[in-house]
């Protein structure tokens, strides 16, 4: 059975110490078994200034088994799946101890966005670009922290449905947003010339 | 009309016999039986040969065959193991390997704990965390620990001083659970990290369920390397898991050997201690599963592991459909959609959207089509027919590898009915001692391990170079001869068993019986042995005339084929007499093996004594005139 006594403590903790990292953990129901994390992107990289919001799931085995952490804030990000969100981190894994807590899991986590390991990689696409084109990356990274992960990108969301609605497809449309950094015109412009 | 009933078959209507074939695709005729047998384990050292026994297997059967007599010698029944222990087949068994059950294996494990507990002054249990992170190695224990103790104490995380001071009064917060305990209930490993005692246990038990890797346990802190290990299980774990742990350690201990191995029997708990640098590769444990060491596969001298593992993966890989599609049917020619003839006539029509329109036989377009009877040579015809024969023969060779197999599970399953049962009831029927009565255990074991020896060769005859002509002649003829001889010694046992363990027979009657199983026992081995010693040095008799066996067995062997049969009755087809009259060797002067005369290489008879080939009295092999006794029983011929 899960700890609940434990999950309510570190609750209390993460609420309680508001620092600098801006972390934040909340339940997602009544139940404590499901949670919700947010994580500010780190300063100096392409993911500041988003905010990334994290599923918990807590196994059984909760704090003897690692919590299941997945991005449901799309990223671009080598050790992050850009379809699913899954992470690929050791503490989430194998090294993961019950002396951690979900406040210090999500603090590797928002650490690995400052710090990619492309030689271990979750998407191989998103690797692929950071090893061998670092700036389009870059761009790439900034672009989807525009898009997924700003309060303002909900935005993009309309752009892309509209867009769908005139009848182009939802891929396609993406990706000629991305080209053109979100302007609905010009992608329109755009995708009208293909 | 196109009608359909699969996913890789276009039907398409049509005309004709069924018997046609088609081959899509050249580059591998790999077509399997569908009831394909598992496949390998992977840990096949590459592609060592199996050179076994057999110079010890020759010398000692030869050997024993010197007493010439059919008591039925030495040998103690309703021991399980009889059949590994004292078999003449694996004569240096218990020298090139011993197997290891679990109580052994845990004393080994208590053994080195113990001398390096003693030898370093150290706890068992340190003792067992440095064996667990050495890989077992008790010299690399030694040498590191003596180069740089604190350098070996680090990697097994065994701490001399706690990392971090420990109250030892007051009260402790447990950095899992987040809650404070009195110090005594909560607990340390060497590193001074403390939890409480219900954290401790969830985190023992969460590895411990988690797999082996719970061995190498080190203390819940983050970054801390201490061992957590025996003792804290000890102390912390359930009954279950603690053999669970302990089940871990064994297989950890035979993991890291190079020369023990799990023997893969089903259900089977016992490993095999083997003998580095032992020729004989074949080992049997005492659950009487008997595996090649190299490969793990079930035994299969004499044919090489490499064989061995082409043979296995062939009848398990993907198979059925694709061999069906392969040799059954024939690419439309425009879509090159599969097509299988389903109606009689030979206009096919291909499914839509093709909707192509062509003839069967030689895939013309139809609306041109006038006549195809001309025979032109069709190179895809060929590919096709070439397709169909790969199948005939795989589906030979596969068949009677997998019947053999079958006989020899079966004859596995009747050894041990004689052993528990018949045997007694043939002892009480026919009035006999036990001991005059283990021929029968000989015989069935023999029954065994050519059965085991017979279904290999056929992976070793699929796999010969249909080039190789000779080879394959000799190959076939001597494989011939083991089975017709395996038959009958089969269908004795069998059969003819079955009515003295109903009725009571004379005396003599009996006698004749035993006679005559020791004798098909014994002659079927040396068949065998031929056999096995041929294949093992790759069938060279038939280039060089000179090695070992060959030449003088050889044209006895052509002689045997001629005579030996009909004499035994029973079953035997009459393939013997095309056996190839290899024994040409008579090509040289020969001395007379009784009055040493030097005839003449045209002579088929002493020109000084008048004596040629003979017959053998006792087992009715043919014999050379070189020979003086005879080469199978090593009977002297009669007056």
């Amino acid at each position: 059975m899960i700890d609940f006594a434990r999950v309510q403590k570190e609750l209390q903790e993460c609420s309680r110490e508001k620092d600098s990292s801006g972390i934040r953990v909340s339940p997602k129901s009544d139940n404590l078994a499901r949670l919700t994390g947010i994580i500010p992107g780190p300063l100096g990289t392409p993911y500041e200034g988003g905010s990334f919001e994290i599923d918990i799931t807590l196994p059984d085995g909760y704090p003897f088994e690692p919590p299941k952490m997945k991005f449901v804030t799309k990223v671009w990000h080598p050790n992050i799946s850009s379809q699913s969100g899954a992470i690929c981190l050791d503490i989430l894994k194998d090294q993961w101890s019950p002396a951690l807590t979900l406040k210090t899991a999500l603090l590797s986590v928002q650490a690995l966005l400052s710090a990619p390991e492309p030689d271990d990689p979750q998407d191989a696409v998103v690797a692929q670009q950071y090893l061998r084109e670092y700036q389009t990356f870059v761009g790439t990274a900034r672009y989807w922290t525009e898009s997924f992960a700003k309060a303002s990108s909900l935005g993009v969301e309309e752009k892309v449905q509209r867009l769908v609605e005139m009848g182009f497809p939802d891929g396609l449309v993406r990706s000629t947003l991305e080209a053109v950094g979100g302007d609905e015109n010009l992608a329109l412009e755009k995708l009208l010339s293909s | 009309m196109a009608a359909s009933d699969s996913d890789d078959l276009n039907l398409a209507h049509d005309d004709t016999a069924d018997d046609d074939y088609f081959y899509l695709d050249d580059t591998d005729y790999d077509l399997h039986p569908p009831q394909a047998s598992d496949s390998l384990d992977d840990d096949q050292l590459q592609g060592s040969d199996s050179r076994n026994d057999d110079d010890d297997d020759l010398l000692q059967s030869s050997d024993r065959h010197d007493d010439g007599d059919l008591d039925c010698d030495d040998n103690d029944d309703g021991d399980e193991n009889a059949l590994e222990e004292d078999d003449h087949d694996s004569p240096i068994s218990g020298q090139n390997f011993s197997v290891l059950t679990e109580a052994d294996i845990r004393h080994r494990i208590k053994d080195n704990i113990a001398e390096v507990s003693s030898v370093l002054s150290i706890s068992k249990n340190e003792a067992s965390s440095l064996l667990l992170h050495y890989n077992w190695s008790v010299n690399n224990i030694f040498d590191s620990w003596f180069a740089d103790e604190k350098a070996a104490r680090e990697k097994a995380g065994l701490f001399l001083e706690p990392l971090i001071e420990s109250p030892d009064h007051g009260s402790s917060f447990c950095v899992i659970c987040f809650e404070d305990y009195p110090c005594d209930g909560t607990k340390s490993t060497s590193c001074g990290h403390r939890y409480c005692n219900d954290c401790w246990s969830s985190y023992i038990k969460t590895a411990i369920a988690d797999g082996p890797q719970s061995l190498l346990l080190t203390c819940p802190h983050p970054s801390c390397r201490a061992a957590v290990g025996e003792d804290m299980v000890g102390l912390f774990a359930s009954e279950k898991e603690k053999n669970k742990y302990s089940s871990y350690i064994v297989m950890s201990y035979i993991e890291s050997k190079k020369m023990i191995k799990w023997c893969p029997g089903p259900g089977c708990e016992n490993a095999i201690d083997f003998v580095a640098g032992s020729e004989n590769l074949d080992v049997s444990c005492l659950c009487s599963h008997s595996f090649c060491w190299n490969c793990t596969q079930d035994a299969h001298r004499p044919v090489d592991c490499e064989t061995v593992t082409k043979w296995m993966s062939k009848n398990s890989s993907e198979s059925g459909n694709v061999n069906y599609i392969l040799a059954f049917t024939k690419p439309c020619p425009k879509c090159k959609r599969p097509i299988e003839k389903n109606m009689g006539c030979s206009h096919m029509t291909c499914r839509a959207p093709c909707l192509y329109e062509f003839c069967w036989l030689c895939l013309g377009d139809w609306n041109n089509h006038g006549t195809c009877n001309r025979f032109k040579g069709n190179p895809e015809e060929e590919k096709r027919e070439k397709a169909k024969q790969y199948v005939m023969k795989y589906t030979h060779y596969f068949e009677r590898w997998a019947t053999n197999q079958n006989s020899m599970k079966k004859g596995a399953a009747d050894l041990q009915k004689v052993q528990t049962e018949q045997i007694e009831v043939l002892s009480r029927i026919q009035a006999q001692p036990l001991a005059q009565i283990s021929f029968v255990t000989e015989a069935w074991k023999q029954i065994i391990e050519c059965r085991r020896v017979l279904a290999w060769t056929y992976a070793y005859g699929f796999y010969l170079p249909e080039e190789c002509e000779a080879k394959r002649n000799l190959f076939e003829y001597l494989q011939g001869q083991a089975e017709s001889g395996l038959e009958r010694l089969h269908d004795c046992a069998e059969k003819e068993l079955l009515s003295y363990l109903k009725d009571k027979i004379s005396v003599e009657g009996f006698i004749e019986f035993r006679k005559k199983l020791t004798l098909l026992t014994r002659v079927t081995r040396n068949y065998f042995d031929n056999l096995v010693t041929a294949l093992q040095n790759g069938l060279s008799d038939v280039n060089s005339g000179s090695s070992s066996v060959s030449k003088k067995r050889k044209s006895n062997w052509a002689a045997a084929a001629v005579n030996a049969a009909p004499v035994l009755d029973t079953n035997i087809n009459d393939d013997s007499a095309t056996a190839p009259a290899a024994a040409a060797s008579a090509m040289e002067p020969w001395a007379c093996a009784y009055c040493s005369y030097e005839n003449q290489s045209s002579a088929a008879n002493c020109a000084m004594c008048g004596r040629g080939s003979w017959t053998c009295d006792v087992c009715t092999y043919a014999n050379s005139r070189t020979s003086a006794t005879c080469a199978m029983c090593t009977e002297a011929p009669e007056p």
